[in-house]
């Protein structure tokens, strides 16, 4: 009986699971859905960006973890329309900044072009360029530090501490 | 035809009827299912039911996609209600929609709310303070408000009761100005702050801090497990609602109890219209009921009614229940209905940075908050320019933090190397306000809400006894602060409009005097005694303690009154 009813509960909790508000479905790097707030042409330009600011090392970078994503969606819905813009400003800023110094398109340069663009606009007197870089280096922070990767395998997230001890030797 | 409305009325009677499901609702409906009264809970919002119904319980941080930021356009539509700190992705949906439930600032309030089964109970800081006699007589010893009708004395025992039940952590500090109470283990201050804690003990004889009593079970009693709760996880994410129970609401506790009783019909999606008096009988016989997903208007019978709709909701329900025996609302003759209203101050807050105790740090997590400093102004006596005084929340972290410096595999390195700084520490105040005639709500006159019901006007502010509590309290943590060595101190007064301390109280106030109180000593109106009221809207006055666990008490005293009157026929 009790079984029984345990069985029922997990059934209608499952059941509760399938009517949870828009916001709260899991999401992963592979089932976020693009948004509309970056043309065809910023979308790659931003997975270059935050892939320059956290690249692939022996872990994952930001892109193959899917911040870019995390990025668009964050300012699509959570930023207002001056940031929408100083994102999108930004980037044209990079593409500009990366065909007038090596001619080529930012996605086309190797690491190091990459990291001097970004670098120059983290410097830059411009408040655009200034506000972007601060913004997508927050955001990439943010979203990379925060996925399941990195806080499964690298930060250990734990959920149910269950434990409490207010004072104990530092040990490093 | 006659046969069917005889069925239906019979159909629609009860010996009891509770007005809301919240922490106080919650415990009216217990409380009477267990003393075998046959009982209807009237709830306005939705059904939420333990574990069911918490959608985000076991969500992990990196399922949420705005990592708990709301979208824009949510906080845009819900101006009010985002200003709660728990008003983020893994909570919202326990909160009203503000376009739902309009209300009139006559001045800026903020009123928080959650319209569902367990209302505000999910979402509360667990907090669960004792008043002392020094709280209950402040009143009558510095002349504002009236007295109350209870001292510290009647409602102990109560205190006992509902404790045992709710299951709270804490210590036993043996403090005049703080009672204990029935304390399952508690949590640890930690290192700083029981540096903090003698400190402050070496030069101000009369001021403690102590580890924070909150409704957490750190240690499961039979009496909790069978409720189905079990220890608390330290998850700290109460605000989901909590799998394990391990945190009081009634969702997990009161509600399925009584509902287990056999005696408690449970009716969510009801809006409470009006009480209804009948005047040759000379006391209420029921609830006008406004069905939510309806509309239908339709009534409920009922030998007692316990008005449970949190403070402000209550004082509109009574309010709105007017007959040519109580034309501004029911039981007030004396025209004290919606005045008198105060709340908590929480403006004032503090922090700093301290450089000692490095070779140490903390170890797991703490559901209960920290350390609790109860009011040490104008306890014995009146000792400073302002009436009453505060209490305030203390706690201390080691400060770890990974540098966000540079760029590409610098900064993933960076990242990846959590760096340990000095601790920081922090306190928030939590003032008593004065009731006063002029802080008050009042049903408009022109606007309804979308029930057709009036809506509430609000008009309450603070006052220059506010201010000098915010003025006193930033200089005496400042030099606390300073004697203990901390560094950096930095204060604030955020200025925040009454509301959002989600603590405000009155409008149908306990009172001796039937000329200037709505309820008498056992929370009864005075004019219609089979109608009580035990949540916020019957507190005289607010003192220092998060309120909730006084609302308990009340309600659980109200209800052994109640029943013992009503089987010697007297009601």
């Amino acid at each position: 009986m009790e079984r029984r009813a345990a069985l029922k509960g997990l059934a209608t909790a499952i059941g509760g699971l399938v009517a949870l508000p828009s916001w709260a479905s899991n999401w992963n790097h592979t089932t976020l859905q693009p948004t509309d707030l970056l043309s065809a042409e910023e979308v790659p330009l931003l997975a270059g960006v935050v892939d320059t600011i956290i690249p692939k090392t022996d872990t994952p970078g930001a892109k193959e973890l899917g911040v870019d994503r995390f990025i668009q969606l964050m300012v699509k819905d959570c930023y207002d329309s001056n940031a929408q813009e100083t994102l999108k400003k930004g980037l044209a800023t990079v593409e500009e900044d990366s065909k007038e110094t090596f001619g080529k398109s930012f996605t086309a340069c190797n690491a190091a072009q990459r990291m001097h663009i970004l670098e120059g606009m983290s410097l830059s007197d411009d408040a655009t360029s200034k506000g972007f870089f601060g913004m997508v280096k927050g955001l990439t922070i943010q979203g990379y530090m925060s996925s399941e990767y990195v806080m499964t395998n690298i930060t250990k997230y734990q959920m149910i501490p269950a434990r409490w001890n207010g004072c104990v030797p530092v040990t490093q | 035809m006659s046969y069917f409305n005889i069925d239906s009325q019979k159909a629609r009677t009860y010996d009891a009827i509770v007005i809301g499901s919240g922490i106080s609702g919650g415990w009216a409906a217990k409380e009477l299912c267990d003393k075998g009264l046959k009982t209807l809970v009237l709830e306005r919002g939705r059904d939420v039911k333990h574990n069911v119904d918490y959608p985000t319980t076991m969500k992990m941080p990196w399922e949420f996609e705005h990592r708990e930021r709301m979208p824009l356009e949510v906080v845009k539509e819900n101006p009010i209600q985002s200003k709660c700190y728990n008003f983020k992705e893994s909570a919202a949906h326990f909160f009203i929609k503000d376009k739902e439930h309009p209300y009139v600032q006559e001045k800026p309030f903020d009123w928080i709310r959650g319209y569902q089964v367990g209302g505000k109970s999910l979402l509360w800081a667990r907090q669960t303070q004792r008043w002392s006699q020094f709280d209950f007589e402040g009143p009558a010893r510095d002349g504002f408000a009236v007295e109350w009708p209870i001292s510290y004395n009647d409602i102990a025992p109560w205190y006992s009761h509902v404790e045992k039940f709710a299951g709270i952590t804490g210590n036993k500090d043996g403090l005049d100005s703080l009672p204990d109470g029935e304390f399952l283990p508690p949590y640890d201050l930690n290192c700083v702050e029981k540096y903090f804690k003698e400190s402050v003990a070496k030069k101000h004889k009369d001021r403690h801090i102590i580890i924070s009593r909150a409704a957490h079970i750190s240690q499961p009693q039979q009496i909790h497990l069978d409720q189905g709760r079990a220890q608390c996880m330290s998850r700290q994410m109460c605000e989901r609602g909590c799998p394990f129970g391990g945190y009081f609401s009634s969702n997990s506790s009161t509600i399925p109890w009584a509902a287990k009783t056999g005696n408690m019909t449970l009716r969510p999606q009801s809006v409470v219209h009006s009480i209804i008096y009948d005047e040759k009988k000379g006391k209420a016989t029921g609830v006008r009921v406004i069905d939510a997903n309806t509309k239908e208007m339709m009534e409920f019978y009922a030998k007692i009614i316990f008005v449970n709709a949190a403070a402000l909701n209550t004082n509109l329900v009574l309010l709105n229940s007017t007959s040519s025996r109580f034309p501004n609302g029911l039981g007030n003759d004396s025209g004290v209905l919606g005045k008198y209203v105060a709340f908590h101050n929480y403006r004032a807050r503090i922090s700093a940075e301290y450089d000692g105790h490095l070779d140490t740090t903390t170890a797991g997590a703490r559901p209960n908050g920290g350390g609790y400093i109860p009011r040490f102004r104008n306890v014995y006596k009146q000792d400073t320019d302002f009436l009453r005084g505060y209490a305030a929340g203390f706690g201390a972290h080691r400060i770890s933090y990974n540098s966000r410096e540079g760029l590409g595999e610098d900064l993933k390195a960076n990242l990846f190397k959590r760096e340990m700084g000095g601790w920081g520490v922090g306190s928030h105040m939590m003032g008593e306000t004065i009731p006063k005639e002029s802080n008050y709500v009042a049903l408009d006159k022109n606007l309804k809400d979308p029930f057709g019901i009036p809506q509430l006007k609000i008009s309450i502010d603070y006052d220059d006894n506010d201010d000098k509590m915010v003025k006193d309290y930033l200089e005496q943590m400042t030099e606390m602060f300073t004697e203990a060595g901390f560094k950096n101190i930095r204060s604030s007064d955020s200025k925040q409009a009454p509301g959002l301390d989600i603590h405000e109280m009155g409008g149908v106030r306990m009172g001796k005097d039937p000329k200037t109180s709505m309820l008498n000593k056992w929370n009864q109106i005075h004019s219609v005694p089979n109608v009580f009221v035990t949540d916020g809207a019957s507190m005289t006055s607010t003192s220092t303690q998060n309120p909730s666990l006084t609302y308990m008490a009340l309600t659980a005293r109200a209800v052994d009154y109640a029943v013992k009157q009503m089987k010697a026929k007297s009601l």
